[in-house]
């Protein structure tokens, strides 16, 4: 269990909910004094975070018996939002009472996992709390014959489809689409290294919760490590878009070792400002929306050209009905664009390691994107080691669309360079 | 799950108390009128529970709106948890975010009182898109003005003292089994008393009455500042939201100088429409009158489809 300190900043965005708490912890004092010995105190409070990168607080008082005899256990939640999804929490204090049984002498780890089998505790999404998209809802999508495979992200399915041999090229999407979205791009990149295309949790063809809540930025930003770690990508050229990028842009920022390149187009990685008037707009409208009409939205968004029926019907393929659609919905709302809003703080956080990394960068950049222009300007202030500026004219929002085969062929010719 | 409702009450509030899990608790609420219909939140306070919104249930329903009384955590029909820690303004704000999330709430109307004005209010902020309008009945939302009961020590701050709140509050139960009959213009019968308070009857049951009055934010650094400064920070947001002010100015608890200050910080806000024979709990003692005010002016603004 690694201890850190958060800043007074950050847990002033936090509140704290007792999820354990002991008053007479000198019941079994051999337990009070390992944790005395492992944390380094016998009064006060160590914080931690954990894998679902929540973060704890345990508090220790000395009641006078010149050992801790009082304990809590604390999570801090975004200060104003509910808490994450139970089976986080119980997986997470799960893993802590591990470490209590593994610093404790006469505790063992091993009775505490058998106890936690017998008490049914598995991290598992309850019947009906998870939707999955009828295969055949993806027969015949034009352009895109890729076979999808599978990997398992905290009982979650998520999809992804692979071309090519080499160092893996990871192309995210982001709102309202799926891994369709890169399809004119698979073909050109797959000559320059394995192309691998993840649907996100809630997108294409990957599992869907139902519940608005099991979605926020870091939740994705966690399904997201995962699935690199679960891939063993090493090496990675990352491309992003979208919530593509701005979920990347963090997975990069916690483990930049794993990527060698990064490619952001049309995203951002907000850290808590009002993004524009484009945005907001987008913002106020999807919140008030009871349904995406996808194909219809694609068909307007396209720019450089016009997407046939089949095409703009490919993106409305996951979502049989609006209870398919939570992810999508709930994803402008979870831009972070007030200082105090879930994620801000994280962003800011993961903007500081950025700036650090050397690694080249490439930002290919629509001219006519209401929603992310001014983000270029800012990213390329960011990175030390960026390549000159790239406008992809007449573009809109979703370029891959507009210029997939000619942004695949800089990518191409930049990748060759660095 | 909840607790079974006694007889006697289901001939004064007959609606079903259904629930949901709001960060690991359970939260009750009732759910009438048209489903598809605008969802107006009517939100209550300190010490009541949605009872209080009683004659509200009709005239929405019959109107088309879908009316939707929640319980706060430690209130009526919800979880009463014995933790302090349960009860900050952050956490109630939270537990009803939640509800509107898994209700997935959209175009819906705060209606709010006491406690559920800064409350209602904070959740709508975290779901500013989806806030409709606004309908603030004597409550507030800021720090720069305290009245006189709040700051006074007979018998409010000495009430909820140290030690001593805890003998007035939850040992002779002052508020929870006397506060809303003791105020009521109109009398209230023995029934309407016990309705209540019977949700406060048991032992140690009653903690949120004592964790509120010691929220209310007086001077930097008591529990609710910091909570309460940053909605009144972003109250110019909601200047684009149809807002209403009713008001009670027979309530000593916040009286118009209250209303007044809102309409300070919200100058686009109608009202406040002044409401004579009534106290605190207003929307007991002229309950049809605000509902009819309350429908009249949704029908006006927003309207009742989303």
């Amino acid at each position: 269990m690694n201890f850190i300190i958060p800043s007074a900043e950050e847990l002033s965005y936090l509140r704290a909910d007792p999820l354990l708490w002991e008053q007479e912890l000198d019941v079994r004092p051999e337990v009070a004094e390992a944790i005395e010995k492992a944390v380094g105190f016998r009064a006060g409070r160590v914080h931690w975070r954990s894998e679902h990168d929540h973060l704890y607080g345990l508090e220790l008082a000395d009641l006078g018996r010149g050992r801790p005899s009082m304990a809590m256990v604390y999570g801090h939640w975004d200060r104003y939002e509910p808490r994450p999804p139970e089976h986080e929490i119980d997986s997470d204090l799960m893993d802590f009472i591990l470490w209590v049984a593994d610093s404790a002498p006469t505790l063992n780890p091993s009775d505490v996992s058998r106890v936690a089998q017998f008490a049914g505790l598995r991290p598992t999404w309850p019947d009906g709390s998870v939707l999955r998209t009828p295969e055949d809802r993806f027969a015949n999508l034009p352009g895109f014959p890729y076979e999808p495979r599978y990997v398992e992200v905290e009982g979650l399915r998520m999809a992804f489809v692979e071309q090519g041999e080499g160092d893996p090229i990871l192309m995210l999407h982001g709102e309202p689409t799926w891994g369709y979205l890169y399809r004119h791009m698979i073909p050109p990149l797959a000559k320059a290294g394995r192309v691998i295309v993840p649907d996100l949790i809630g997108f294409g063809r990957s599992d869907k919760p139902v519940a608005d809540h099991a979605y926020s930025y870091k939740s994705h930003v966690r399904w997201m490590r995962r699935f690199i770690i679960a891939l063993g990508l090493q090496r990675v050229t990352l491309v992003g878009q979208d919530w593509g990028g701005s979920i990347g842009l963090r997975v990069l920022a916690q483990m930049p070792e794993r990527f060698q390149r990064l490619v952001a187009m049309n995203t951002g990685i907000g850290g808590g400002f009002n993004p524009g008037e484009g945005f907001m707009g987008w913002r106020i409208f999807s919140q008030r929306a009871k349904e995406l009409d996808l194909p219809r939205m694609m068909k307007s968004a396209v720019r450089r050209r016009t997407l046939t029926d089949a095409e703009a019907a490919a993106y409305g393929a996951p979502f049989p009905s609006a209870d398919y659609q939570t992810g999508a919905l709930v994803f402008p709302r979870l831009v972070p664009v007030r200082p105090d809003h879930p994620g801000a703080y994280d962003n800011r956080v993961a903007i500081d390691k950025l700036k650090t990394l050397k690694l080249p960068v490439l930002l290919p950049w629509s001219d006519s994107d209401p929603i992310t222009g001014p983000w270029e300007a800012y990213l390329r202030k960011l990175f030390p080691n960026v390549a000159p500026p790239l406008t992809i004219k007449s573009a809109g929002h979703f370029l891959q669309e507009d210029a997939g085969e000619e942004i695949a062929g800089h990518i191409r010719r930049w990748m060759a360079e660095t | 799950m909840l607790k079974e409702k006694p007889e006697w009450l289901r001939m004064l509030f007959p609606w079903e108390q259904k629930a949901l899990r709001v960060n690991g608790r359970t939260m009750a609420y009732i759910d009438e009128g048209n489903p598809e219909g605008r969802p107006v939140l009517l939100l209550s306070g300190n010490p009541t529970w949605g009872f209080l919104y009683r004659d509200f249930i009709r005239p929405l329903a019959e109107a088309g709106f879908r009316a939707i009384a929640p319980d706060w955590v430690g209130c009526g029909y919800s979880d009463h948890p014995r933790i302090d820690a349960a009860f900050t303004m952050a956490h109630h704000i939270a537990d009803l975010v939640s509800l509107m999330d898994q209700l997935k709430l959209r175009g819906f109307v705060i209606v709010g009182q006491d406690w559920g004005g800064p409350q209602g209010v904070g959740a709508a902020l975290q779901r500013r898109e989806r806030l409709s309008a606004l309908v603030l009945m004597n409550t507030w939302l800021f720090t720069g003005y305290v009245g006189k009961f709040h700051s006074s020590p007979r018998p409010w701050t000495t009430w909820h003292a140290p030690l001593i709140g805890q003998f007035f509050m939850k040992r002779v139960k002052v508020l929870s089994h006397q506060g809303p009959a003791a105020v009521s213009r109109r009398g209230m019968t023995a029934e309407e008393a016990r309705a209540y308070h019977h949700v406060f009857d048991e032992p140690d049951s009653d903690h949120v009455v004592l964790t509120w009055p010691r929220t209310i934010p007086l001077r930097e650094g008591d529990r609710g500042w910091a909570d309460m400064q940053a909605i009144e920070r972003r109250l110019p947001e909601l200047g684009g939201v149809p807002t209403l002010l009713l008001w009670a100015p027979e309530d000593n608890v916040f009286p118009v100088e209250y209303a007044h200050r809102l309409k300070e910080l919200l100058p686009h806000a109608e009202g406040p429409v002044l409401f004579a024979n009534a106290a605190h709990f207003l929307q007991d003692d002229r309950g049809l009158d605000l509902a009819r005010a309350t429908v009249e002016f949704l029908d006006r603004t927003v309207g009742v489809t989303r």
